[in-house]
């Protein structure tokens, strides 16, 4: 995913489940802040981009390399803030050429991604962009570092590297960073300045809105899950006091012959269904009444026997529900 | 007590032993009423007043014909009483409802009673006549009742056959086939006038000639029928109720 170097740090590691979008755009807008924000995913990041409080870039890129940007990345993230039960918010200031720099590369094309630097001849590729005179950026990354140079015109314009907030001059964190194992290039093509339209998208985007929209979307999916499980919940449930019901009348059965089921019937009904059976209450008045119709058909003793096997049916029955 | 040890030794000791076989059925169906189910009450209560209504014969002051027209009055209200049992009992197969209790059943059968008492005081002392007209109405119940209870212990044997009871009803079975052998006989003899009250009575009262006997053999046929399906009904009333007591024990 796109890993930015981390500029200078106003915010780290600030937990997403906890902060309203809406609020966090309105602070670093209205602070004039230039820099950028990173969302940090379990499967995606979005970068914003801001310059003097205006949010000039969006994107939004999952790990699957799906990219969207401006109001699509401003929908995506409020999504993933109010569904995803995780996520890190970080901060940093750049300065205002750097901010331009990323601008231009958010919006420019990606030419070489994720290539293993060990298997590329990076001279052949720095010969090209010069060649070319190109407008981009060489992005050396691992997965825990990143530095950028970007080039204008094919010329080397500067560097960005961790814990810097401005262009550098000087080279040594990429060639460090080139120097770890496992690093990787990324080669964007970037737009000229003019060519950014430099529009605020908090301007033209009803954050507000938004956001409503997907904790209302949020909010009625999951009660529309809860529902769900709820009907489901019942479901069982009914399944289960039937089982139970089943089980009783096998019992009663076996003790009192056929009319035992339509004793059991009988009762059940009396006492509101076969639900009495795991209440407190219902469940005595069942057994009570199961009892005065066997007294007129079978012995004590079968009915001593009899209530036995249904107290400890019932008492199993009730532990599960 | 002199008068009530009188009694027993002019009575014939056939019927002697008929009335202490009731007295015992009597016994221990009223026993069996008190520590077994409501829907027992009444059938128990009923076979106890079989018992009260056989006991005319050794009852001290049953001379007087009030007392002796009240015996069978009991006698009606006992079978009654047992009929309302067996249909509560079918009701409670086919229904499984049991409502009421034992208390409601003791009082109204006592109320019962009462009135009957009282219906029998108001009016004028009923005569011989009156007293085997009352006894026939009695026996024509019975009969017509035994043979609704037969059906009514049938169909409820159906029902509940394989519970542990089920066998108690089929004794019930044989219990009313001897007391509709033992009270249709008797009412047979009634019907055509050759029971002994009416012997008595156109002896003593009209001029009226019988023909019983052109009809002995018969007359004396049912005459033993009568005697020993009232005994048999009296030790087999006892005998079903030992053996419930036994199935639900």
């Amino acid at each position: 995913m796109f890993l930015l170097p981390k500029g200078n740090p106003l915010f780290e590691n600030l937990a997403v489940t906890k902060l309203k979008l809406p609020e966090v755009l309105s602070k670093l807008g209205g602070g004039g802040f230039t820099g950028y924000a990173s969302f940090v995913f379990q499967a995606s990041t979005v970068i914003l981009v801001f310059e003097a409080g205006k949010l000039v870039s969006a994107l939004h890129e999952e790990k699957s390399g799906t990219v969207r940007k401006a109001f699509e990345a401003l929908s995506s993230l409020a999504e993933l803030m109010v569904v995803s039960g995780s996520g890190a918010m970080n901060v940093y200031k750049l300065s205002k050429d750097l901010t331009l720099c990323i601008h231009a590369l958010l919006e420019g094309e990606t030419l070489y991604k994720a290539q293993e630097l060990k298997l590329i001849d990076i001279n052949a590729l720095l010969k090209k962009v010069k060649e070319d005179q190109m407008n981009g950026c060489l992005r050396i990354y691992t997965d825990d570092h990143s530095a950028m140079i970007f080039y204008k015109d094919g010329n080397p314009l500067g560097f960005f590297h961790d814990g810097s907030s401005d262009i550098e001059t000087s080279s040594s964190e990429s060639q460090k960073i080139a120097g770890l194992p496992g690093a990787k290039i990324d080669l964007f093509s970037t737009r000229s300045v003019e060519e950014i339209m430099g529009i605020d998208l908090l301007e033209v985007t009803n954050i507000q809105k938004i956001w409503d929209t997907t904790v209302a979307l949020h909010q009625s999916e999951i009660d529309r899950s809860t529902k769900e499980r709820q009907e489901r919940d019942k479901k069982q449930e009914l399944l289960k006091l039937a089982e139970l019901e089943e089980q009783v009348k096998a019992i009663v059965g076996e003790y009192v012959g056929k009319v035992g089921r339509g004793i059991v019937d009988k009762e059940l009904s009396d006492n509101g269904g076969n639900a009495c059976l795991i209440d407190e209450a219902g469940s005595v008045k069942f057994m009570n009444g199961v009892d005065r119709a066997a007294k007129l058909l079978i012995s004590g003793t079968n009915i001593k026997a009899m209530m036995e096997k249904l107290t400890t049916a019932i008492t199993t029955a009730k532990s599960e529900f | 007590m002199e008068k009530f040890l009188e009694l027993l030794a002019q009575m014939n000791p056939f019927d002697l032993v008929q009335v202490i076989f009731w007295g015992l059925a009597g016994a221990i169906s009223f026993y069996f009423s008190i520590g077994n189910a409501r829907v027992w009450t009444s059938i128990s209560i009923g076979f106890f007043l079989i018992f009260l209504s056989q006991a005319y014969g050794i009852n001290p002051w049953g001379h007087y014909q009030k007392l002796t027209a009240f015996h069978y009055i009991v006698g009606t209200v006992a079978i009654m009483m047992i009929t309302h049992g067996f249909l509560e009992y079918y009701v409670f197969c086919r229904t499984f409802e049991i409502s009421g209790n034992k208390l409601v059943v003791y009082l109204s059968t006592l109320g019962i009673l009462a009135l009957s008492g009282a219906f029998l005081i108001i009016n004028p002392t009923p005569s011989p006549n009156t007293i085997r007209n009352i006894r026939m109405v009695e026996n024509a119940i019975w009969v017509f009742l035994c043979v609704m209870n037969i059906e009514l212990v049938r169909k409820i044997y159906q029902a509940i056959k394989d519970s542990d009871i089920s066998k108690g009803f089929i004794a019930f079975g044989f219990v009313f086939f001897f007391i509709l052998l033992w009270r249709a006989s008797e009412l047979y003899l009634q019907i055509y006038q050759w029971d002994q009250d009416w012997q008595d009575i156109i002896v003593l009262m009209t001029d009226e000639e019988s023909d019983i006997a052109n009809y002995m053999s018969r007359v004396q046929f049912s005459q033993e029928v009568k005697r020993y399906a009232g005994l048999l009904s009296g030790i087999s009333v006892g005998g079903t109720f030992t053996y419930i007591y036994r199935l639900l024990k």
